[in-house]
């Protein structure tokens, strides 16, 4: 830790941090460039080891803490918030897969805030299809070219899907840690996107040899750690992001019309502005109520397979997807064209907007969509939970 | 603020007389404050005061009583500052 005692509540943490990165959103948009600053201030504020035990240095936090910091970092950054919850997502599946070898190695490292880990988990021609991969790792040399790495020119270290063995078959797919050093990278491909600029998502050679002991879960058994960590943490952590951008928009308005300007602008008791203020502050609350039981049923491993809490899972990213830009959408209705529409508007609703499309593209809904109907058949009895 | 203040609250209290004395310990509600109106005197307030009132404010209690009111209004006005 640094010399300057760091805040010890995590919501100060939090706030200490939202406030660096609030500061730098705009301009990490307008560039498209990687946060770097921001990045630093997560390393030195401990939130980088969120998920790492406290045995390994780190703060020990559960699911709900990842949201909780999600929801506020997204409230500032979403593109900043969305690099440091996939961070948390590898690190979660690093911690309850990964040998002791490579935990004692790494995670007091991640604790520490010098390792900042990206995912490589798409291949081109299949997208970002989890359960599959064509290359193969040769024992114990990997290969791999990604054509999306978010933040992938300024990680230290990679968790990347590989076939396991050249003669496996496709769904025999390994998750294994690559450190920086050990790999020679070539990016290419340029980053111009609508939104999430800041997530400088690049596409990535990656070459090297990985050490055994670097597998995380068991060998060409990638299911198991997606199924129980990497794909539950995953969607809590995106929907939390999607979610604390929406909140952070609606906050935002919110206090436009409840100061003395917005007031004589915006007639707070008109009929039209109330109806719409419910329906989005309802979507708030209907996404948090279904993030807390995806973070309830998440945390209770043993059952995380039934079907009912995997289709759960996966609708939450899915409906904070659609639902999160639903209500960045109905805002700019609300305060429209100037506060709203305008690029310089304080509000800067239009970056939310931009950087909430890519939700549902981001693991395409469609793909979960088409899972969640074929399993949603076979669960007659429709078991609900609340 | 005091004039004001008693101003303003009383266009919301529909059960009390124009000449009647407010008692500052008297329930609103039984003058007449429902939640919806006050949402309206809150922006009311806001407006002749020049004060915002905070999130933590919002609570039955603070909307209880005139004397409730004024002292949550002199808190917000003291710790923010008058707006205007």
């Amino acid at each position: 830790m640094t010399a300057t005692a760091p805040p010890v509540t995590l919501g100060g943490r939090t706030r200490e941090v939202a406030a660096v990165i609030r500061e730098r959103a705009a301009a990490i948009d307008e560039a498209a460039s990687f946060p770097t600053e921001s990045l630093q201030a997560l390393r030195d504020s401990g939130l980088m080891g969120l998920l790492v035990p406290v045995q390994h240095g780190g703060l020990g936090g559960d699911r709900h803490d990842l949201a909780e910091v999600a929801i506020e970092l997204a409230g500032a950054c979403l593109s900043t918030a969305m690099i440091w919850a996939m961070h948390c997502q590898q690190v979660a599946s690093i911690v309850a897969f990964g040998s002791h070898a490579l935990c004692e190695r790494l995670l007091p490292r991640v604790a520490r805030g010098e390792v900042y880990i990206a995912s490589v988990t798409t291949e081109r021609g299949k997208g970002g299809h989890l359960l599959t991969a064509d290359q193969a790792m040769d024992r114990w040399h990997v290969h791999r070219d990604a054509p999306i790495v978010t933040g992938g020119e300024y990680a230290d270290g990679f968790l990347i899907t590989m076939r396991d063995l050249p003669d496996a078959p496709p769904n025999a797919v390994s998750l294994v840690y690559a450190p920086r050093e050990a790999l020679k990278l070539e990016s290419n491909g340029s980053w111009n996107p609508m939104g999430m600029r800041g997530t400088h998502s690049v596409g990535l050679v990656l070459d090297g040899d990985i050490e055994p002991d670097a597998v995380v879960g068991a060998p060409g058994d990638f299911k198991t750690v997606a199924v129980t960590t990497f794909a539950p943490v995953g969607h809590i952590a995106w929907a939390a992001c999607w979610l604390g951008a929406a909140r952070g928009a609606v906050r935002d308005v919110l206090r436009l019309i409840r100061s003395p300007e917005g007031r004589s602008q915006f007639a707070p008791d008109s009929e039209l502005l109330r109806y719409r203020i419910a329906r989005v502050r309802m979507e708030l609350d209907v996404m948090a109520a279904l993030l807390s039981q995806c973070i309830r049923e998440a945390a209770d491993t043993e059952n995380i397979e039934d079907i009912p809490v995997q289709l759960r899972l996966n609708a939450l990213k899915v409906f904070v997807a659609e639902h999160s830009f639903g209500v960045v959408d109905t805002l700019i209705e609300l305060v429209g064209l100037r506060h709203g529409y305008l690029r310089e508007a304080p509000l800067r609703l239009e970056r939310v907007f931009r950087d909430l499309r890519s939700a549902s593209l981001n693991y395409a809904n469609d793909r979960l969509l088409a899972v969640n109907g074929g399993m949603a058949l076979l669960d007659q009895g429709v078991h609900l939970a609340y | 603020m005091n004039d004001t203040f008693e101003t303003v609250l009383r266009r919301h209290l529909t059960y009390l007389a124009p000449d009647a004395a407010l008692d500052p310990d008297a329930s609103l509600k039984d003058l007449g404050l429902d939640s919806m109106r006050a949402v309206d005197l809150v922006f009311d307030l806001e407006d002749e005061l020049g004060v915002a009132l905070p999130d933590e404010a919002m609570t039955a209690t603070t909307f209880a009583t005139a004397r409730n009111l004024r002292a949550a209004l002199s808190d917000a006005a003291s710790s923010a500052g008058v707006v205007r």
